[in-house]
């Protein structure tokens, strides 16, 4: 699949290293490069709210201790300022209605370690990075918060977070890594697994924790 | 140039008795179509428009068998052995090199801004940036940006039509075929004549842009195949997503004529 293509053929893989880079991401690592200003039709709420995640996360990233220790410091951030509950539920579209309520909630739980440790994960591997915040502006019910993430030895890459008060309080919901929507990429690979095997969600709850057991 | 359009015949050799397996094997069949029942799966089938997904699938697994076994190693091997330095020099002198189609895209798509920004980085960096190993033209206010046939048709309002995953191409649709085919047909190379070592010279190209690609996606696409439960399905919402964002950028690009330095 790497394909015999040029740079500029390569759209769903170069979307993919993009993605991956970053969008796994809710990596947040990095090293904040100061705010250019907020956008023109946001509250300024989500920029402020975003900020404070942010930072949050630059001090754990930052800071000392193993992947270990940095997951367990990760764990109150995403649980406190990402709507993990919300996020699987989108992801999991049509079939969300069809599980049973105790599929429901071991999913989500599943969900949310699998997130956990995609962050975590790559904590490490992300040092010197440095955001730009370009604003924010209102779409769809959500505010979108515009950053730009710089890396060593990369192009900068436009990273969009997605944050709505759905829950009551402001929470991310995607991050839009240059165009390729995190959640709809999670959504797209779920139910395509769902609709290959069955639409079983045992099946699908099984194939999460068998990744969880190998990461 | 040339070596694409040798290429393409290639391709279209290589492909006949893959095409040829694929039949024998039954993998041509469509999709199966949700029963009519299922309101919300029918949805689901027709938002996705794969209804070739037996026969994309099976590509798929044959360029990720290709890769495995002989690109990725390739890549790594450059990786290894060539200093990021000269990695970025020779990135810089493809890219430089796939200029006039760039350009003739940024026209197709009525983006004068755009073609001036191409003409001028491949005039500061063909020269300053000898033959374009060094992009002198990004630092002076000329960023690059990408453009190709099947944007440019996008935004004639040519529909794309299903997904279709190519061999050895990957990820396209019959927009994207046409697009493609419409950049190797404006691009210079194509037409340059037999000899003078240009034959040697656009191989050479098509080979190093290859690796280079695929160099630069190295620690992604492991990520990407590692974390996703359908890998094929992930590649497909990526590539549709991506382009999606490729042609709103495209479209809603209004930059300035003059580079920042200027003072507009």
């Amino acid at each position: 699949m790497t394909t015999l293509l040029t740079r500029r053929r390569m759209g769903a893989l170069a979307a993919a290293a993009v993605f991956v880079a970053f969008g796994v991401g809710w990596i947040g690592a990095p090293a904040w490069a100061g705010a250019t200003g907020s956008g023109a039709a946001g509250s300024g709420d989500a920029t402020a709210f975003f900020k404070q995640f942010a930072d949050r996360l630059v001090a754990i990233v930052n800071g000392p201790g193993d992947t270990a220790t940095k997951r367990q410091a990760l764990q109150p951030v995403i649980d406190g300022d990402v709507d993990v509950a919300a996020i699987a539920r989108f992801c999991l579209a049509r079939f969300w209605n069809t599980a049973t309520p105790a599929q429901q909630q071991t999913y989500v739980g599943l969900f949310h370690q699998v997130l956990l440790n995609n962050i975590s994960g790559h904590l490490g591997e992300y040092q010197g990075v440095s955001y730009t915040m370009n604003g924010e502006h209102a779409e769809g019910g959500s505010d979108v918060v515009a950053t730009v993430i710089n890396r060593p030895n990369n192009p900068p890459a436009n990273v969009s977070w997605v944050i709505s008060t759905a829950s009551g309080s402001p929470k991310i919901i995607d991050v839009v890594a240059e165009g390729t929507s995190m959640r709809l990429q999670e959504r797209a690979d779920y139910t395509s697994y769902l609709e290959r095997h069955g639409n079983s969600i045992d099946q699908l709850i099984a194939a999460m924790q068998r990744q969880l057991n190998g990461s | 140039m040339r070596s694409r359009h040798s290429f393409a015949r290639v391709v279209v050799a290589g492909a006949s008795p893959l095409f040829a397996l694929a039949t024998l094997l039954g993998l041509t069949a469509c999709a199966t179509k949700p029963p009519a029942s299922d309101p919300d799966a029918v949805a689901d089938y027709e938002q996705t428009n794969d209804p070739l997904e037996p026969t994309n699938r099976f590509f798929y697994k044959v360029d990720n068998t290709l890769d495995t076994y002989a690109l990725k190693p390739v890549a790594q091997g450059y990786v290894y052995i060539t200093p990021l330095p000269v990695r970025t020099g020779v990135h810089n002198l493809l890219t430089n090199l796939s200029s006039p189609v760039l350009f003739a895209n940024d026209v197709g798509e009525a983006k004068p801004r755009r073609a001036g920004d191409t003409f001028m980085r491949f005039l500061i960096n063909s020269t300053v940036g000898v033959v374009g190993i060094f992009d002198v033209a990004k630092g002076l206010g000329y960023p690059g940006h990408d453009a190709d046939g099947n944007v440019t048709l996008a935004l004639w309002g040519v529909p794309s039509g299903p997904f279709l995953y190519l061999p050895v191409l990957g990820p396209s649709s019959p927009r994207g075929v046409a697009g493609y085919g419409a950049d190797v047909a404006v691009d210079p190379f194509t037409w340059v004549p037999r000899g003078y070592g240009l034959e040697t010279l656009n191989w050479s190209r098509y080979g190093l842009g290859v690796i280079d690609t695929r160099a630069e996606l190295l620690p992604d696409l492991d990520k990407v195949k590692n974390s996703a439960l359908d890998p094929y399905a992930t590649f497909r919402s990526l590539y549709r997503q991506h382009l999606q964002s490729e042609i709103d950028a495209a479209r809603s690009d209004d930059r300035s004529t003059t580079p920042d330095w200027y003072g507009h």
